[in-house]
């Protein structure tokens, strides 16, 4: 019988949401815990033979090992469309609160812990009377914010979401926080917040493998052809444009890390600076222009892929930043860095309950592969709670 | 003689892909070969039993040959040349393309190539090679239309079309060659391997090359220097413009490099750099035939004035001079020239003069030990007999041993005159400037058999606390460092002013307490580039404002770019600029030639006036001190209009410990000390950035 909901909600859009959720739904696992998911908006759309969804649930189905019916898991598909028959009344907003409701009923029979996704931001769904706290308030959940932190004005969104969430509002969690950023953080912020009474129950570095996209996803996502392969599992997380001497373009390639260069395939002068820097991760090559064999058996030597994209280097550079924007990086290896990040960084026994905790100590004796991720440190946060 | 010498001078060739079909390599190969090759010639290919009369075999191992020629197709290259590694031949050139040059498929094949040579130490040429020649044993192992004439150039190139187009040029033009190779995509063997072969080889006079890109730059200068005690090189190396290089990029996939580098490390390895084709050979024909000048001082001798001026022009743009004759000279002249004639250099012997009296001004000139080359310059007259003229130049030539250059000018008339100097190794030019390149070129040759090559200083340093602090990078977003990694130079012995980087009013405030005298502060950011356009530096503050500064800096810096990281302030001992010179010293790791050192003048005249020279590190004391007498501004180091001379021995030793330490760091990619300012009592590094690679730590 199902006796917990979580509603991730997030802030702003990309901030590592489903990664969070899933992970915790993975952590929960561990724990012994039935987990369900749902995503009541589903935002993030691909076009699927026709059909629209969103990418979230189908992962979850995956990563969670979950049979549910996509419809069920995702039943307000929020596209343009949508929300145009909204904005003309053709939705009932009451109608899609009971629907909403009606799935996670169904879905949550025979769990322990539901896991519900939120919007892009807390207030997706407004038009339609469910905003994340609407939702939170229809299911019964708990709220955990997922929250990035560059400067102290970031805390304004905080305090608003907080206040809508009310009580609700288990926590916050800060994801993706720059070196730069977490000692302000640490110091000023979070005591600033606790003072509020709004609890912050971790704080999650940005690490750059969560951060970057992998180039075999980047050229999936940009539909780019891959004219050589070279180390598809290396990431990009920024993007240059080579429009310079090839000796100035070597200079500036050398000085980023974990960078794609965008150029024309017609300049190979800049592709064989950009073979020669070592922070250059993958070449985009744009105009439809394929550079020559030699360029090419270069690249191979080097082990740096080649993707050819099609559109000319502004219009590329512009999908590809988007791509590393929304952080496409979803994939089981992804979840499984998150669920390390969240068991260092953030409180899991606060997050997931007090039942996660007894479980814990059960699984620690039968499940191995729970001993192998949570080890010592599982037994130094239970030292730190008595 | 040195190990590839066998390449060159086989036994046993065999030809694997031998074929008769019209229109084939296979079969251009063999015609090639059956033309003049004195060895044995077997033909491979297993669906044959013969080959143009000659008996096939069916496999490269049964042809108990010392040298293979692959022209099969790319797909069973590799595996033939297994096979000839397995028979113990230990020489193969692969013709074959469809490797590297044709993208990820042709690489991954071009690296198991490589494999196979390696596991079975085959001398290895090509792949996608048109050949090799060598004309004493008439070997023409390549599918070009031409064989070479025999002679005393050996001649490399990284186009085999190229190649082609030289050999029909320079048959024509009575040009030989000892031997010629088609580096193709130099799998193995490269340019360094065959200058060294050549160094050795006692038949080879001259080494030329067209070369696109150097593989390993810091063994070519290695080798280049020893073999250029005696043998001059001289090359092409295209890719000189933006333009140029982007074009040698997409023919062989490599980076163009710098031209700064190519230029520091030829000049450093004694090669000779032609800028075109004609200057190629126009250097190697003289460098292959005439003597070496005792000095630069050039005599021309005309009997057209317009001319000598030209030429004397032409000297001018040289590194040659025009020589001051002696009395002995100068008298003789008087008495056998006519009065309306110039005794002077370039000496005018009058339009009239007939071949008599150009023989005894020759004679004259090149008896004067003032004079290190003549210059002999007509045009032609009726009393002049050209062919009477070059039979005398030549003559006197070989008497007096000096270097002679020709200009007969004209068309026709000279065709006959120009065959005769020709024969005895003196070009002959329509213009003057070429006569005088030639020259040029001996004399540079001279002065680079002369070159002593010292080692560079040792100096004593801390490498250990440089290796953390470049470390340092591993954990930021960028690879850059800046003043905050002054403590590298620190460890290398290059002085730096007193200073601490600090994040707080009260550190700042002790720091600056601790310094004698008002302090420079200056915003640390890796995120902020110019610091004095958003006001991020302060000059000249006391120690009672040093807390408010600390504060305007910081509040200025998150204004102008909020998400600038800052890593704090950095308060430093005063500089005095004035009675200094701002200088710049850095490198920039070349990918061919690895670290090129840069010196010139600094501060912000650096882009401006790119008064600026290079070397390839690691450099000698001498070398260093050569840096800092090259630039324009050199006279301003030593003191110009009434200034103070400036330490210029510590900004030589400032190069050199720099030297030391990127060569000490492959992971340093960059570093710009700028300034470096030396003064009268010393020099100090005021500001520092580099660009590390973590992966090279």
């Amino acid at each position: 019988m199902h006796n917990d909901t979580i509603l991730v909600a997030s802030i702003e859009d990309s901030t590592g949401k489903t990664a969070v959720t899933l992970a915790l739904g993975r952590l929960a696992q561990e724990r012994g815990l039935r987990v369900g998911y749902m995503k009541p908006k589903g935002t993030r759309l691909q076009s699927n033979v026709g059909k629209t969804l969103d990418e979230d649930p189908m992962l979850a189905r995956e990563l969670l090992g979950l049979e549910s019916e996509m419809h069920q898991m995702e039943p307000i598909v929020y596209s343009p469309t949508f929300v145009k028959g909204v904005l003309r009344g053709q939705e009932n907003a009451d109608e899609l609160g009971e629907i909403v409701e009606t799935q996670f009923a169904e879905l949550a029979a025979d769990t322990d812990l539901m896991l519900v996704e939120g919007g892009g931001t807390w207030t997706t769904g407004g038009m339609v009377d469910l905003t994340d706290a609407d939702i939170a308030e229809r299911l019964d959940a708990g709220v955990l914010l997922v929250a990035n932190y560059e400067r102290a004005n970031d805390l304004d969104d905080v305090a608003a979401a907080a206040a809508a969430f009310g009580d609700r509002l288990a926590g916050v969690l800060f994801n993706g926080v720059t070196d730069a950023a977490f000692d302000e953080l640490e110091s000023e912020a979070v005591p600033f917040l606790e003072d509020r009474g709004v609890p912050v129950l971790g704080v999650v570095p940005r690490e750059r493998d969560l951060a970057g996209v992998r180039v075999g996803d980047l050229a999936s996502e940009l539909g780019a052809e891959v004219v050589n392969e070279g180390d598809s599992e290396s990431y990009v997380e920024r993007f240059l444009v080579g429009a310079m001497s090839g000796d100035a373009a070597l200079r500036y390639f050398r000085r980023t890390k974990n960078a794609a260069v965008i150029t024309g395939g017609d300049r190979s002068e800049i592709i064989t600076a950009a073979l020669e820097a070592p922070g250059v991760t993958a070449i985009i090559l744009t105009g439809g222009h394929r550079p020559t064999g030699a360029i090419l058996g270069k690249a191979k030597k080097r082990g740096v892929p080649i993707l050819l994209a099609t559109g000319d280097t502004l219009s590329v550079v512009d999908r590809a930043e988007a791509i590393v924007n929304t952080g496409r990086a979803r994939d089981e290896e992804t979840i499984s860095r998150m669920q390390h990040l969240l068991h260092d960084h953030a409180d899991v026994d606060a997050i997931l309950g007090d039942g996660g905790d007894r479980d814990e100590q059960d699984s620690d004796e039968d499940d191995g592969k729970a001993v192998d991720e949570s080890d010592g440190d599982a037994g130094e946060r239970n030292r730190d709670d008595s | 003689m040195g190990e590839l010498s066998a390449l060159f001078a086989p036994e046993r060739i065999a030809v694997v892909g031998a074929t008769e079909r019209e229109g084939s390599v296979g079969r251009a190969i063999m015609q090639n070969l059956l033309d003049a090759f004195e060895g044995e010639v077997v033909p491979v290919n297993p669906s044959k039993s013969a080959v143009f009369d000659l008996p096939a075999v069916d496999g490269v191992g049964d042809a108990d040959a010392d040298l293979a020629v692959v022209v099969v197709p790319p797909d069973i290259a590799v595996d033939v040349v297994r096979e000839a590694g397995e028979a113990g031949i230990d020489r193969v050139v692969v013709i074959t393309a469809g490797f590297g040059e044709t993208g990820s498929e042709g690489a991954t094949r071009e690296a198991e190539l490589i494999e196979v040579a390696e596991a079975y130490d085959i001398d290895l040429v090509g792949p996608n090679s048109l050949g090799i020649m060598s004309t004493p044993v008439g070997m023409n192992a390549t599918f070009g239309p031409e064989n070479a004439q025999s002679g005393r150039m050996s001649f490399m190139s990284q186009s085999g079309a190229f190649i082609t187009a030289v050999l029909d040029w320079a048959n024509a033009e009575g040009i030989g060659f000892k031997d010629v190779v088609s580096l193709g995509n130099k799998a193995v063997l490269d340019e360094s391997d065959f200058v060294e072969e050549w160094g050795d080889d006692p038949e080879t006079d001259v080494i030329i090359g067209y070369l696109e890109g150097i593989d390993d730059g810091q063994e070519f200068i290695a080798t280049a220097r020893k073999v250029t005690r005696e043998t001059p090189i001289v090359l092409v190396k295209s890719g000189r413009t933006d333009a140029g290089a982007q074009a040698a990029s997409s023919h062989t996939g490599t980076i163009a490099g710098s031209d700064a580098a190519y230029e520091a490390g030829l000049e450093q390895a004694g090669v000779i750099r032609a800028e075109s084709v004609q200057e190629l050979f126009d250097a190697a024909r003289v460098l292959e035939n005439q003597p070496l000048p005792e000095s630069d001082d050039v005599a021309v001798i005309t009997n057209a004035g317009g001319p000598g001026v030209m030429s004397t022009d032409a000297i001018g743009d040289s590194r040659l001079s025009m020589a001051s004759f002696s009395d002995e000279t100068l008298d003789a002249f008087s008495e056998s020239l006519p009065a309306e004639g110039n005794i002077y250099n370039p000496v005018d012997i009058v339009g009239d003069a007939d071949n008599e009296r150009f023989r005894d001004a020759l004679d004259v000139a090149l008896g004067d030990e003032n004079v290190g080359s003549v210059i002999v310059l007509s045009c032609p007259t009726a009393v002049l007999d050209y062919g009477q003229l070059a039979e005398d130049t030549v003559e006197l030539q070989e008497e007096y041993g000096k270097p002679v250059a020709a200009c007969f000018m004209g068309g026709n008339r000279v065709a006959p005159a120009a065959e005769i100097l020709s024969e005895a190794g003196i070009p002959n030019y329509f213009d003057p400037a070429r006569a005088v390149l030639g020259l040029d070129a001996l004399s540079r040759f001279r002065d680079i058999t002369e070159r002593e090559y010292e080692s560079p200083t040792t100096f004593d340093v801390d490498r250990e606390r440089a290796g953390e602090i470049l470390s340092s990078v591993e954990g930021r977003t960028d690879t850059r460092l800046g003043v905050e990694a002054m403590g590298l130079l620190d460890a290398y012995g290059i002085p730096t002013p007193d200073g601490e980087i600090v994040d707080s009013p009260a550190d700042a405030r002790e720091v600056a307490a601790g310094i004698t005298g008002d302090v420079v502060m200056k915003i640390v950011s890796p995120d902020i580039l110019h610091k004095s356009d958003i006001g991020g530096v302060k000059v000249g503050v006391a120690d009672a404002d040093v807390e408010d500064a600390y504060e305007d800096l910081v509040s200025r810096a998150r204004n102008y770019q909020p998400d600038a990281t800052i890593i704090g302030v950095q308060v430093q001992e005063m500089v005095d600029l004035d009675s200094g010179v701002e200088t710049i010293v850095g490198m920039n790791r070349d990918p061919q030639f690895g670290p090129l050192l840069l010196f010139g003048l600094g501060g912000i005249f650096v882009e401006t006036l790119e008064d600026t020279t290079f070397r390839v590190a690691p450099v000698s004391e001498s070398e260093a001190e050569a840096m800092t007498r090259e630039i324009d501004a050199a006279p301003l180091l030593r003191g110009a209009r009434g200034r103070d001379p400036a330490d210029v021995a510590g900004v030589v030793e400032t190069i050199q410990r720099l030297s030391q330490l990127v060569t000490d760091f492959p992971a340093i990619l960059e570093l710009d000390i700028n300034p470096l300012v030396a003064t009268p009592d010393g020099v100090e590094a005021v500001d520092v950035r580099l660009t590390v690679d973590p992966d090279e730590l």
